[in-house]
């Protein structure tokens, strides 16, 4: 590959990856306890409503759960890949600034304080665990700021500190709690995908589609600062500038994402060094195909989930660790040549 | 020709502790000017004054007639390259990646290379003969080649000014003179002007045309490096004795410690 990247190689390869999210998408629509075929579904709605129950499932259920899923993976992957770089840390993943556990105890204060009012038709536990993850993240940015200016490792330990407390804290509270709050706050925790109303699922669409592409617009500046913040100074990168752009998004999609669907792990982690193992680490290619690819991975991963034990349904959590893992030495397996820091 | 870099009554210090202390000098385009002088003498200090990286506490430091403030990053990145001592990036970018990042000045936004800037990179690449392991990650080369693959992204990204911090510190022999041999090149054939912070005395003598020579107490000599460098003052800088000798016009210096041999002889110690 001695090579640099072209716009036209990375067009076709990101339109093959589209077309296999697309694939995945459509394909995983149409599988669950429920069977559908295809032929109604694309005989459209039909004239009354009820008339055809194959196409209303398609649409009304299985098609927005498999967007949610989509999003979510495509926000997990590309702030993965974001706070890679800007860390310099291989290990870091979109949570790793404190935005699990703030969200976690949003989410679990939610469950026990026992509020069941709704605003724009989402939970009262994704607006808790929205909040607590932005609160958290800007309360990891501003101790680390303390420290000084450029300080990563402050702001890393600062995340690292912050989530062992609030993990401390969460770990309190669903010990006092009564049992059945206790189960749907694990079921959260574990990274849970269910059914959505409309209008979150196109707010959320949109927030998170405007975060990646306001991510895609750092990718140069991203390589460059893999390389250290003095060596971006030196090639003209206005450092400060880029860190606030990819902090602010990325802790704000996540902050979405995990709102919607709980902590899903591994997603964030794994799907952008699958993708740096196969293609390199330039991230005008890595960012786009991290995304899709996170995308395509969670869309499957929900399918499992939802059929492997029907009726009833899995954390989608546990399918992406059990699949991930693995899936991921095979490919550390084989490209570990490329590797650098695995020398 | 006017002056490419203008140093004017410099102070710098951290927290309380005085670095640089008035200090002034020149720098006209096309000279190869060598930073010498003792470890916290502030011979770092002062590149990253110089690249903006510092703000001077007083003075002012100016880079091709504006004050190196005055310079957005991407401005200065397109009059002035950096090399520091060499080292292993995080994720696994190979010698054509690193290098044709010297052209994000240059590049907007969502930039791919065009056309002439991947005949910089190419040109580079071939410059410092580092075209043969193109397409080899940083990590799987040796020290100085990959202090060649960081000298090669200097030279892409196209700058009158080429500031080095000491490039030949962990090199053999043969790559120190191979770094030296190439800098002289560019300073002669392109008429770059070459800053290079440098711990060897010798090499300086024999490849910069003027030598800034800081000392641990604020004090600093500026001028042609045979006119710096004489025992006694290397005494004095660095407080440790030499052999002066001469080969041709060519002075050199060889450090004498308290158990060198030579210098056993000389003092008649046993």
């Amino acid at each position: 590959m001695a090579e640099t990247l072209t716009p036209k190689s990375l067009a076709i390869k990101v339109c093959f990856c589209l077309a296999v999210l697309l694939v995945v998408m459509f394909s995983c629509s149409l599988v669950g306890t429920q069977k559908i075929s295809l032929e109604k579904v694309l005989a459209g709605p039909g004239e009354k409503a009820g008339q055809n129950i194959d196409y209303e499932i398609f649409v009304g259920v299985r098609l927005p759960r498999v967007l949610l899923a989509a999003l979510v993976g495509a926000a997990l992957a590309c702030c993965g890949v974001v706070l890679q770089a800007i860390l310099r840390n291989p290990l870091a993943d979109p949570y790793i600034l404190g935005i699990s556990s703030g969200a976690g105890l949003g989410a679990v204060t939610a469950v026990l304080s026992g509020i069941t009012w709704s605003f724009w038709g989402g939970s009262p536990i994704a607006a808790f665990a929205f909040v607590g993850a932005l609160i958290t993240v800007w309360l990891v940015w501003f101790i680390g700021r303390l420290a000084g200016k450029s300080q990563v490792t402050t702001l890393l330990l600062a995340g690292v500190v912050v989530n062992a407390f609030f993990s401390a804290v969460i770990m309190f509270l669903t010990s006092i709690a009564k049992t059945d709050q206790v189960f749907s706050t694990i079921f959260w925790l574990m990274g849970n995908i269910t059914e959505k109303d409309p209008l979150v699922l196109w707010v959320s669409a949109g927030c998170i589609l405007t975060g990646i592409f306001g991510l895609f617009s750092i990718c140069r500046n991203l390589n460059v600062l893999t390389l250290g913040e003095e060596e971006a100074k030196g090639l003209g990168v206005n450092t400060e500038k880029t860190k606030i752009v990819a902090f602010s998004f990325a802790a704000f999609i996540t902050a979405i994402a995990v709102s919607l669907s709980g902590l899903v792990g591994f997603v964030g982690l794994i799907v952008p060094h699958g993708v740096r193992l196969v293609f390199g680490p330039d991230h005008r290619q890595l960012l786009p195909i991290s995304t899709i690819i996170g995308s395509t991975f969670l869309v499957a991963a929900d399918t499992i989930a939802r059929i492997v034990v029907a009726p009833a349904q899995l954390p989608v959590g546990v399918i992406t660790a059990i699949a991930g893992g693995p899936f991921f030495l095979l490919l550390l397996a084989k490209y570990t040549r490329k590797v650098s820091w695995l020398k | 020709m006017s002056d490419i870099i203008e140093v004017e009554n410099l102070s710098f210090g951290y927290y309380t502790e005085t670095i640089l202390k008035d200090l002034s000098f020149k720098v006209k385009p096309g000279t190869f000017l060598a930073i010498a002088g003792p470890n916290g003498a502030g011979k770092t200090t002062l590149l990253n004054l110089i690249c903006g990286l510092l703000r001077p506490e007083k003075g002012s430091i100016k880079i091709d007639g504006n004050t190196a403030e005055s310079y957005s990053v991407r401005e200065l990145a397109k009059k002035l390259a950096i090399v520091r001592q060499e080292f292993v990036p995080v994720f696994a970018f190979t010698v054509t990646e690193v290098v044709s990042m010297a052209r994000t000045p240059y590049l907007g936004t969502f930039g791919f290379e065009t056309l002439t800037d991947k005949k910089h990179v190419a040109d580079a690449l071939e410059m410092t003969d580092t075209a043969q392991f193109a397409s080899r990650t940083l990590a799987s080369l040796s020290g100085g080649e990959r202090q060649r693959a960081f000298i090669a992204r200097a030279i892409a990204q196209n700058t009158p000014i080429l500031l080095l911090d000491e490039p030949t510190s962990f090199l053999d022999l043969k790559h120190q003179v191979g770094i030296y041999d190439l800098l002289k090149r560019m300073q002669r054939e392109y008429g770059k002007t070459i800053v290079a912070v440098t711990h060897d005395i010798n090499l300086t003598i024999q490849y910069a045309d003027v030598t800034l020579l800081l000392g641990a107490d604020d004090s600093y000599q500026h001028g042609k490096a045979t006119d710096i460098f004489s025992s006694q003052q290397i005494e004095k800088t660095f407080g440790v004795k030499t052999f002066q000798g001469e080969v041709g016009k060519q002075r050199f210096f060889l450090p004498l410690g308290k158990f060198a041999k030579a210098n056993q002889k000389i003092n008649g110690n046993p």
